[in-house]
Order: structure tokens, then sequence, then C-alpha cells
């Protein structure tokens, strides 16, 4: 297999906007073939992630769409889905196309837009990315899926709802350094403490807020690579899935898909947890980080809480998580989420991350999760 | 004879108020259907069983910002229970005060009828 990289990324701002989902991806993905410094005409194929189009926009057949908007309507596109997974696993289809040695220069990103929508009609599409048979019409909802796992872990463990909120004020701290996020504001633990309640045990700022945006990265062959200005090489990239059942899981205090993919990614990459400098991991719920740095192997099982509680996942503590401020602070385009996720990693390995910077990071891991945990990806990413 | 216990022919059962799960033929595993291949040991050899209903909830949470079409009937809770035989399934709790529910408490399956949707429930065991 050849080596892969990624050359170039563009990322819109994150939260409202008054443009289609291809008009943000076409931004996106011009910054991000200009940020590579190839020419358009280089692209051989573009993959597309957008989750609720249909239901938002009303609006199929996206990947035309959003290249004719780019201007570059003769490329061949595809659209993926993978709930909130989406544009990463469009992301290691990418990496796997350009390894193969099939195409040498790929854009791969996603777009999302759900705030022209009413709440409610946004918290029903998210919905379908859980099961249509037992769970919706059971009332179940995505916060109601993520505050199972936190009873679930709270009662395995003794994880606590002060330690929860530990990871919406760091990341909230996070995001105020970067200028695309949703939320460029601190927050205080008595605010996540007080806010109110959507699905107990989680409360507002537990949650990560709808968001409009989109984000765009260029996939490239070693020999491209090798003539651009900063590469940043794929090491690994893994899928893992669990069933897509609630009732199915037999500990609802874990991931499994998270486990298995991070396992895959670091056997491909031949590493492990303890080589890891930055991570972007899917804090679309403050449990869901809690969750995620243990079943990445950063720290022990019912550990998680206790990390976040002492700093240890902060710009400046031993492991930085979420330096970008996370979907928490950053804002989640569910469709967009995993190419910024990469998009970050990329520009921190980089060392162009400005007062976010991860001092001395080589080695980056990118974590999404699609839906009620059925998806994970995990890609780890190196400057070397 | 086709073992495969459909959606509808489980929710048709369920809405008579009894709970169907599958067992695996070969290794024994039960599952929740429907399922062509066992995920434990992947033979296509599944019977029905019947469960008795009776569980204890595993977790649970109070949903207070509903999705489209449910928004009359919040805050409602939503409990998985761990069933006596040793499978889960997710459903509405019903007739229990809500800041009574607690991981570990014994629960019973009954079902919530609207219209012509069955959807799973427990109450009180």
């Amino acid at each position: 297999m050849r080596g892969v990289a990624v050359i170039g990324v563009g990322v819109t701002k994150f939260g409202k906007h008054e443009r289609t989902c291809a008009e943000l991806f076409a931004e996106a993905a011009a910054d991000a073939i200009q940020d590579a410094g190839v020419s358009p005409r280089a692209i051989q194929a573009i993959y597309y992630g957008n989750v609720v189009g249909g239901e938002g926009e009303h609006q199929l057949h996206m990947g035309p769409q959003a290249a004719s908007v780019l201007g570059l309507p003769t490329i061949p596109t595809t659209r993926f889905e993978t709930a909130c997974a989406t544009s990463h696993a469009a992301f290691r289809h990418a990496v796997m196309e350009v390894a193969a040695g099939v195409s040498d220069v790929l854009l791969v990103g996603g777009a999302e837009r759900v705030l022209n929508l009413p709440t409610d009609a946004a918290t029903e599409y998210f919905t379908y990315a859980s099961d249509a048979t037992f769970e919706q019409p059971a009332g179940m909802t995505f916060p109601g899926v993520f505050a199972l796992i936190a009873r679930a872990h709270m009662a395995k463990y003794g994880t606590t709802e002060e330690q929860m909120a530990h990871v919406a004020v760091k990341n909230h701290r996070h995001g105020a350094l970067n200028p695309k996020a949703q939320f460029q504001k601190e927050i205080t633990l008595e605010q996540v403490m007080k806010s109110a309640k959507i699905a107990d045990p989680l409360k507002l700022y537990d949650c990560c807020p709808f968001t409009d945006g989109a984000a765009a990265v260029v996939v490239v062959s070693e020999e491209v690579a090798r003539k651009s200005r900063k590469p940043v090489w794929v090491r690994a990239s893994a899928a893992a899935s669990d069933s897509m059942f609630l009732h199915d899981k037999k500990d609802l205090s874990r991931v499994l898909a998270t486990e298995r993919a991070a396992q895959a990614a670091y056997r491909q990459a031949g590493c492990g947890p303890e080589d890891v400098d930055v991570v972007e991991l899917h804090d679309c719920f403050t449990i869901a980080e809690i969750v995620a740095t243990e079943g990445l192997g950063f720290f022990e099982p019912g550990t998680g809480g206790i990390a976040a509680e002492k700093g240890w996942t902060s710009l400046g503590g031993k492991l930085p998580v979420n330096p970008s401020g996370g979907l928490k602070a950053k804002g989640h385009p569910i469709g967009a989420t995993g190419a910024a996720q990469i998009a970050e990693i990329v520009t921190q390995l980089r060392r162009e991350a400005g007062p976010r910077q991860v001092d001395g990071a080589k080695v980056g891991l990118v974590h999404t999760l699609g839906g009620n945990t059925a998806t994970v990806l995990v890609s780890l990413l190196a400057s070397e | 004879m086709n073992k495969v216990v459909t959606l509808k022919a489980f929710f048709e059962e369920a809405r008579a108020g009894r709970l169907t799960a599958i067992r695996c033929g070969r290794c024994g595993e039960l599952a929740i259907p429907p399922k062509e291949f066992c995920p434990a040991c992947q033979e296509r050899a599944w019977d029905p069983v019947p469960l008795d209903g009776h569980g204890t909830i595993a977790s649970f949470t109070v949903i207070r910002v509903p999705p489209r079409g449910h928004a009359e009937e919040a805050p409602y809770a939503v409990a998985v229970v761990r069933l006596d035989e040793g499978v889960s399934l997710l459903g509405r709790i019903l007739d229990i005060p809500l800041d009574a529910l607690k991981v570990g408490m014994p629960v019973r399956f009954r079902p919530l009828i609207r219209d012509e949707q069955t959807v799973i429930a427990f109450g009180p065991a």
C-alpha cells in the first residue's frame, strides 16, 4: 500500500449560516484546495458527507450539487452517511482509494445545516440516526442515549455530574481560543450544574449545540505529498461497528466500537495510546468524552471522569483533548464534524494552531462516533 | 418452518401483552428479534421463546426535551431493562414517579398502545 497524506484543510466558521450545505461545503473545499497548493483540476473525486440534507433542505443527490457549486461539476462524487461519523467514514474510504493506487488527489469533507429548522424538527431528524423500530417510538433522543450511558457509568464507577461538567468547562475554555468555534466564551462549573435539564442526568451544558458549517481536507499520495508545504501523514484509519439496538449492548458504560476501532488503528500504525500527543474526540455530550478517553486507552475504565476533573485533558495537561473546543464549544455540524476534527489535528501537527497549539505535538488521534454508538472511526496522523 | 420472528409478529404479540425472544439452536444465545444469524456463533437456527416480562432497570433517563410528536408527553422516562432471562429491552416507564426511579429497580413489561402503534413499556413490578 502507498503512503497517504493530508496536504490541505478548510473549515468554515461554525454557527448559524444563511447559505445551503452545498455553498458551505464549497467554501471549505476551495479553502482546502488552495491550502494544499494544488490546482482545482487536480482533484480526481469528491467524497461528500451530509446527514439530514434530505429532511432539512429537501436535497438528495448532494454530491454533484456540492461539486457544481464548487465549480468542478465534472468530478465524480459520492455521498457518505454514517450519522455523526459521516465525513470521517468518507475520509477512511479516500485514504484506502489513494493507498490502493486508484487515485492520487481526492477531496473529502462534509456539510450540515440545521439552524434554519425549529429545534423539535432538528431533534426529530437527528433521532432518525437511532433505531426507528424500538427506540424512536419510545420517544428516545440523542441526549437520551448518552444519558443512559451516563447513568450506567455513574452506577458502575461512581462518576459524578461535576466530573462531566469539568469536560464542558474545559472544552469551552479551549473553544475561546478558536476563531472558528461556535462558542468562544468560557463558562463556569456552576453554570453547567445549574443549566436546564435535557435528559437526566444530562443538562444543557453537557450537550453540544446544533450547528451549521462545513469542513474539507485534501488527501493525496506520498508522491504528491512530497512536493507540498507541510504534509501530515495518515498512519492509520480504522472503522468499527456495534449493534444498532441499545438493547443488544451488554454494558452501557462502554462503547465497544470505540475500543475495537482504536485497537485496529493502533495495530495499523504500530503504536499505542502512550504515543499520542493530541486528541480530537467525539464529545457530543460530556459523558461521551469521558467514555472515549477510556475506550481509546488513555485512562483506565472508570477513571475518565477523574482525568477530566484533574485537568489532565486540558491544554497544558498530560494529554490535551479537544484543543479546538470539541463538538461542545466548536460546534457539531454532524456531516462536517469528522473532517473538521481531522483539519484540527492537521493544523496542530503543522504547528499552526496559534494560542491553542499543543507544544511538540507529533502524533494526533481523531475519534468520531456515529449515532447511538453503532459506528466509530479512529485515525492516527503524524507529522513525520 | 420459518422460525424468523418478524418485527410485525414481535409487536403484534407485544400488543397482546406477550414478549418473544429467540434462542440460538446451536449455542443457546438469547436475543431480541429480528435477526438472521446468531451474533455469537453465526448459526441460523433460532427458536422463538416467551419472556415473562420481569426485569430490573439497567439504566434510565428522563426526557425533558422531546422530539416532535412527543411534546405533550414530556417529561417521560425511558429505561433499558435487563429481563430475568438475560436479554435487555428498551422501553417507556409508566406509573412510576420520575424521582423514584433507580438503577436496579424491578419493573414489569406492559404494552403502551397508541392507535396503530405498540410501544414497549414497563410499569411497577
